[in-house]
């Protein structure tokens, strides 16, 4: 091409494309930083979900009752032994002390609901402290409680819908047959009588779209269906009228029934729940919750809303009317929540810790690292530095490189049949955990332990035989030190993988329900234990609300040791690492 | 235990006492010129204190893993021979007694016509498809012939148990001893409920918490208790004796040619060599414990039924088309919501990893690299069972939300799109670095050829640098595929149970993992299918990894070797 | 294709001819490192300039500020004023994409790309949106690979891997590659140090065949090479532009001392 001809074409047609080929390389940047930030935002919202989620379970509400360790029901063979100490009625004392609180409850019903607001399981406790400290009985004492699961997250905003409405003028309250009539100065209910009114006509709408679909399905329906979609039908268009009747309020009266709001009005020591409002918001009706008589003229007074209906949720408008009170009076305190290290796992999630995990995490890295370490290092050495090139040894290579992509789940069957079934040894217990975990880390132990060995220049070896020393002296005293940072690195690595890993050794039997903490002894080895990720697990999948929180924040605390762990590592790579 | 840490004790001073006899009698052999030695000094030491110690430890060693089968199985015996007496009198008194002939009589009639009732089930069913009222009216017969069968069965057995508990209360009144009682009771107790009653008598023999406590199960105990001791106190002895004919040994050995360090060199390059073949160990281990009990499985049910049959419900007692006592596992289900959930977390992490690696390497400046990779280490680092939660507190609900949005209202919390997503993050770092390394050994000239052209970098990366790549990322890629397919807490936690045979990703979905841990979790009979199934299920989950494996490894390397 | 305006040097003294490209003062950094000082040169167009010099000094670095390769390169950095036909090269309205296809490359190991010999050579002009049609593409690859010399020994082997060619193959189809994007400057850096003999000779005479249509530079550590295809030579040491002229003048009377030592092998 010796003519200048085609060179213009060439730059024309080179121009033409260059728009679009640079918008194609713009994409294609785009995509990959794109890529990049959505991993680093997955990895923001999973920590951001999991440390909201997690971080309340840190504190927990207390209940701090004075509780008098009466002699009678404390110390019933009056000799102040051990063994009388352990007979004492301690779930009476506390009952007795939550009694003091509210002397007006009475009725089994209502008794057993404020006995609801601590787990039985306290008593224990208090036995505990009694014995720690016998001089305590015949005196008062100053007993601390986790408050109940439920309220404890009600306290926490966690449980409810709920708000604090304003309110003007003095109010009069007057109970008569154990109704109650509250009237204000102002019309301070005004507002909140309009608001139910909506309310209720909603859900009538509701129960009438629901009717009109019944019936409109009752022309495609069988016969027998039919009869069933008619009653269904009839329901709801009655009980849609019955609200309707009563939202309109002919009588003056809102009444308030279905699935509404509860209304509680606190005032002078008082609480009653409201079951009517007046249309024109002067008077309320309802039934006391707290306190009982008249109250002539309270200042100041005050409206608290439950917006979730008392059907659809598990504290009652009862329960939360005490909790209220006791949180006035001072007897609920905010605090850290030891329970969750010093506690072992317990049904109770007040009571339930991670201590017996965390020991039992301890005690399986303990059989993990002694083992997998000392022969995945031999294991290392003499493929590197020993092995003759042959057949075995690649074999040994080969089934090593497979045997670190094997899953995990597989150890654990491994360990099922062999440690348990053929070797016969306890189940659930850390030493089974700690030999499948050796097995499971051995692979990355022997492949790390064999790059820092690569990585360590010939010209040492060559150095140390030059001058005489044997291969094992120079093996010994000059490659495995140079090598020993990288080795470290990488064990400490693989122990952190184990210790979160959670599949084999639910195999094992580490998933059971522990209630004590291991001993941190040789003894603990073969005791029945579970391990941190387990316990994370299991009470993932408990049925207790309260129980999320503390799945989030026992995976804050795995997740803490694992950055510990790291850090370690990467501080180790730092300090002690060489260039060649 | 005490007497074994004594023992253990005493080893270790002797291994401690042969360290410096060795090194000092060599010295002295040397008359103090310790040039003259082939070996220094202390080699010889080492040397002595190793045959002091190691075959004793050896020993103790041995004794700790294997002692306690051994005494269950001496115990067993001895308690069997205690019992000769009563078992001879039960058996005269079950063949003599006609009631249980009576009875065994009807089971062996129940059980025949069960079987011929099966054949016939089964040649109608293969011979005449059309008459489908037969069937019916022959399966509910079967049925209905099972179930008398296994009352049969029962009622047999407990008329069994009746006359035991005749014969154990004779022989109570006689004063048969408690040892016997306690074999009798051994000898009746059902073959896979043996263990327990070893290991009851065990811990109440150490005065700890049995599930139960009887005088028969203390004096079983006390057996159990009388052959440890003996055990014991043999493996004591011997033990002493192989560390002070150690010793022997070693005095005879050293002298002044004597080539200690190669001794010792020798032993270190064995304790090396026997480590390597642990990892071999390992792996014959899975393949033999995986074989042995999948081939008790599938004595009980056939291969082609497991592979390919479509119905997967191991806890069901009565399968609808065949009549037996175990349920039905046709697995093709649990290789389906396998792949569904693996081929959705692929969708994911390949793109969102591949291109990641593609910015990091090519595009992204070294503190942009500096503080990205990071990011990736430590979702390569969280532990599953938090990516488990993860979908089940967030991804979860949030699926829900985002379909109830769109109008789709029936989305399961706990579903295969979790799941699946979820997984797919955590395999976006695993594919990253993997596809970094691949992508950093393709060779700096194909690019600076490719840019010398008038390439812009996209060009170069996806006509050049990909294509070179694209049988270690392929190799990558096969390996994030086998991780998916093993990995466990996820689905566990955020897939669901229900072996449902579908496409959909909303629904939930069980996979071969799932499967595994609810099969062993709780309780465990080895002689039944349903336990054994796991261990099928974990075969093929094996060896389909292993296959994956394989090929990638190969094709990494080869592709490594082509660059390097 | 470059927009900016042409702004013609004036000629150094000892030109000839045309002027291809005009260095004036260029400075190359990479980092901390000073690798290339203060370079002059003009090379005139259609025909063949060698850079000689010892290892490192900087005879590569200057020709890869001649299509912009040193941008590929995180730290490097160039000063100076360096025109192709007049137009600055580091100018910012001149798009590397462009200059590149102008002025091609060829390394010193050969480096074809893991595909076929077709696509290896179809690969610019199919980035560039060179051919229109197949057939255009077709007649492209014969054109190029027949300028190259190789058209004869692949044209029945198209869809072989370029990797199974020898090496002295890979190297001309390298250079069927450049050339199919009709550039006008050929830069080689040391295109014949991975090649034996034989091969090597079947390059020269390539270069001598191209010299009719296009500037070619080549870097070389060979002398003999660099007599032997080259009509100016320049000689580069540590960093600096020594000497420049024609070939022979170079190599029979070379003006500076330091080149003189290099030829008569004193260093080197």
């Amino acid at each position: 091409m010796t003519d200048q001809a085609p060179k213009t074409s060439l730059g024309e047609t080179l121009a033409e494309r260059l728009p679009r080929r640079y918008r194609a390389e713009l994409r294609f940047r785009a995509a990959g930083l794109g890529a990049v930030i959505s991993a680093v935002a997955i990895l923001l919202v999973l920590i951001l979900s999991i440390v909201s989620e997690g971080l309340p379970a840190f504190t927990v509400h207390q209940l701090v009752l004075p509780v008098s360790l009466e002699r009678e029901l404390v110390d019933q063979e009056g000799d102040g032994t051990e063994a009388s100490l352990r007979r004492g009625r301690y779930s009476a004392v506390l009952q007795n002390a939550m009694r003091e609180e509210f002397p007006e409850v009475s009725g089994r019903r209502e008794l057993r609901a404020l006995f609801g607001l601590y787990t039985p399981l306290n008593s224990t406790r208090l036995m505990d402290e009694v014995l720690a400290d016998p001089a305590l009985v015949g005196s008062t004492h100053v007993f601390r409680m986790p408050i109940a699961d439920e309220l404890d997250l009600y306290l926490k905003g966690r449980l409810v819908q709920d708000r604090i409405l304003p309110t003007t003028g003095t109010l009069g309250m007057s109970e008569q047959g154990g109704v109650v009539l509250a009237s204000s100065s102002t019309n301070a209910f005004a507002d909140l009588a309009e608001e139910m009114r909506r309310s209720i006509e909603l859900e009538a709408d509701r129960l009438l779209l629901r009717a009109e679909s019944s019936r409109r399905a009752m022309d495609v329906a069988g016969e027998d269906e039919r009869d069933r979609l008619a009653s269904d039908a009839a329901r709801a268009q009655r009980q849609a009228e019955a609200l309707l009747d009563a939202a309109r309020a002919e009588t003056g009266w809102i009444e308030l029934e279905g699935e509404l709001p509860s209304i509680l009005v606190d005032a002078d020591g008082h609480t009653m729940k409201l079951s009517a409002l007046s249309v024109d918001g002067r008077q309320v009706r309802g039934a006391y919750l707290l306190g009982s008589g008249n109250v002539e003229v309270a200042q100041n007074w005050s409206l608290y809303v439950v917006d979730t209906p008392e059907t659809r949720r598990r504290v009652s408008d009862q329960v939360i009317a005490w909790t209220r009170a006791l949180e006035d009076r001072g007897r609920i305190q905010r605090g850290f929540n030891h329970y969750l290290f010093a506690n072992a796992d317990s049904r109770e999630p007040e009571l339930a810790g991670v201590r017996g995990a965390l020991f039992g995490s301890i005690l399986t890295m303990i059989i993990t690292m002694f083992l997998s370490v000392p022969i995945g290092v031999f294991t290392a050495l003499y493929l590197e530095e020993y092995a003759p090139k042959n057949r075995f040894t690649d074999m040994i290579e080969v089934n090593i490189n497979n045997l670190a992509a094997v899953p995990s789940i597989v150890f654990g069957l491994l360990g099922l049949a062999v440690f348990i079934n053929a070797f016969g040894l306890p189940r659930s217990t850390p030493i089974v955990g700690g030999l499948v975990l050796s097995l499971m880390t051995l692979p990355t132990v022997i492949i790390s332990t064999r790059a820092a060995l690569k990585a360590v220049p010939p010209s040492i070896r060559q150095a140390a035989l030059a001058v005489g020393a044997s291969k094992t002296q120079t093996v010994f005293h000059h490659v495995l030190p140079l090598a020993a940072p990288g080795i470290l690195t990488g064990s400490i690595i693989g122990l952190a993988q184990a210790l979160g890993e959670t599949a084999p050794l639910l195999m094992i039997g580490m998933v059971a329900f522990i209630a004590d903490a291991p001993s941190l002894g040789l003894e603990g080895f073969s005791q029945p234990a579970t391990v941190m990720p387990v316990q994370i697990f299991l009470w993932s999948d408990a049925a207790e609300r309260a129980f999320e929180a503390r799945t989030a924040a026992a995976i804050l605390v795995l997740l803490a040791l694992m950055i510990g762990f790291n850090a370690l590592a990467i501080y180790l790579r730092r300090r002690f690492e060489r260039r060649w | 235990m005490s007497v074994i840490s004594f023992i253990a004790l005493i080893l270790l001073v002797l291994v401690a006492a042969g360290f410096y006899y060795g090194r000092s009698r060599a010295i002295r052999l040397a008359d103090g010129d310790t040039a003259l030695l082939h070996s220094l000094p202390n080699y010889h030491g080492y040397y002595a204190g190793i045959w002091a110690g190691l075959p004793a430890f050896l020993l103790i060693a041995a004794f700790a893993m294997f002692s306690g089968p051994i005494v269950d199985r001496l115990t067993a015996i001895e308690l069997h021979t205690q019992a000769v007496g009563l078992n001879a009198r039960y058996e005269q008194r079950i063949s003599s007694d006609p009631d249980y002939r009576e009875l065994e009589q009807a089971v062996i009639l129940l059980r025949s016509r069960v079987d011929t009732i099966n054949a016939e089930l089964d040649s109608a069913r293969r011979s005449d498809r059309e008459n489908a009222e037969q069937l019916v009216v022959l399966r509910q017969r079967a049925v209905e012939l099972l179930n008398q069968s296994t009352r049969a069965e029962e009622d047999l057995r407990l008329y069994a148990q009746q006359v035991a508990v005749q014969v154990s209360e004779a022989g109570r009144a006689e004063g048969v001893g408690l040892v016997a009682l306690a074999g009798f009771e051994l000898e009746q107790t059902p073959r896979e409920r043996r263990q327990l009653f070893l290991s009851d008598a065990r811990r109440l023999a150490q005065g700890e918490l049995a599930s139960r406590d009887t005088p028969e199960l203390r004096a079983a105990g006390a057996v159990i208790s009388a052959y440890q001791a003996n055990f014991r106190n043999v493996v004591a002895v011997a033990a002493l004796l192989l560390g002070f004919a150690g010793l022997a040994r070693a005095h005879m050995r050293v002298n002044v040619q004597f080539r200690a360090r190669n001794s010792v060199e020798r032993l270190i390059t064995t304790v090396l060599f026997i480590s390597s073949g642990l990892a071999v160990l390992t792996t014959v281990g899975i393949v033999a414990s995986l074989l042995f009990e999948s081939l008790r499985f599938f004595g009980e049910v056939p291969l082609h039924e497991f592979l390919f049959g479509l119905q997967w419900s191991p806890q069901i007692a009565i399968r609808e088309e065949q009549i037996g006592q175990t349920g039905v596992f046709g697995a093709v289900p649990l290789f389906a919501g396998t792949a569904l959930i693996t081929l959705i977390a692929m969708l994911v992490a390949v793109p969102i990893g591949l291109f990641s690696a593609i910015y990091l390497s090519e595009y992204a400046g070294s503190r942009f690299r500096l503080s990205a990779k990071p990011v990736l280490e430590i979702l390569a680092g969280i532990p599953t069972v938090v990516y488990g939660y993860f979908a089940l507190l967030t991804v979860g609900p949030a699926l829900r939300a985002m379909f109830g949005a769109i109008g789709i209202e029936d989305v399961d919390l706990k579903s295969a799109l979790s799941a699946g997503l979820v997984m797919g993050v955590m395999i976006i770092p695993f594919i990253s670095s993997l596809s970094d390394d691949v992508i950093n050994a393709v060779p700096q000239s194909l690019r600076d050829g490719s840019y010398a052209m008038g390439a812009t970098k996209s060009e170069t990366i996806s006509k050049v640098i990909m294509p070179a790549a694209l049988p270690g990322i392929i190799g990558a890629v096969l390996l994030a595929v086998s991780r998916a397919i093993g990995e466990t807490m996820i689905v566990v936690m955020a897939a669901g149970q229900g072996a449902n045979l579908t496409a959909n990703p909303l629904e939930s979905v069980t996979t071969i993992t799932v499967q595994i841990v609810t099969l062993l979790t709780g309780d465990q009979n080895f002689d039944s299918a349903k336990t054994l199934s796991a261990f099928a299920l974990g075969l093929v989950l094996f060896v389909l990894t292993l296959i994956m494996n394989m090929i990638a490894l190969r094709v990494v390397q080869r592709y490594r070797e082509k660059y390097d | 294709m470059i927009e900016a305006s042409p702004q013609q040097a004036a000629p150094l003294p000892g030109a000839q001819g045309p002027i291809k490209v005009a260095a004036r003062g260029i400075d190359v950094f990479y980092g901390d490192n000073h690798a290339l000082r203060n370079v002059s040169i003009d090379v005139p167009d259609r025909s063949v300039m060698a850079f000689i010099g010892p290892s490192g000094c900087g005879k590569s670095t200057f020709l890869r500020c001649l299509n912009r390769m040193n941008d590929t390169i995180e730290e490097a950095r160039v000063s100076g004023s360096l025109c192709i036909d007049g137009r600055e090269v580091y100018d910012k309205s001149v798009d590397p994409v462009v200059l590149r296809a102008r002025v091609g490359m060829v390394f010193q190991k050969p480096n074809p790309f893991p595909k076929s010999i077709y696509d290896n050579v179809a690969y610019g002009p199919r980035i560039h949106g060179l051919a229109r049609t197949r057939e255009e593409l077709d007649a492209m690859v014969e054109e190029s690979l027949n300028k190259a010399g190789l058209w004869g020994e692949v044209k029945d082997r198209l869809l072989e891997p370029g990797t199974s060619l020898s090496g002295g193959q890979q190297q001309r189809l390298v250079i069927a590659r450049a050339i199919a994007v009709q550039p006008e400057v050929i830069l080689m850096d040391e295109p014949c140090s991975a090649l034996d003999p034989i091969a090597t000779a079947r390059i020269e005479e390539l270069i001598d065949e191209l010299r009719e249509n296009y500037c070619i530079i080549i870097v070389t550590h060979s002398m003999q090479q660099a007599a032997r295809v080259s009509q100016k030579t320049a000689f580069f040491h540590l960093g600096s532009l020594v000497e420049v002229g024609p070939t022979e003048e170079i190599f029979t009377n070379p003006r500076d001392p330091r080149t003189q030592d290099y030829i008569t092998g004193r260093y080197g």
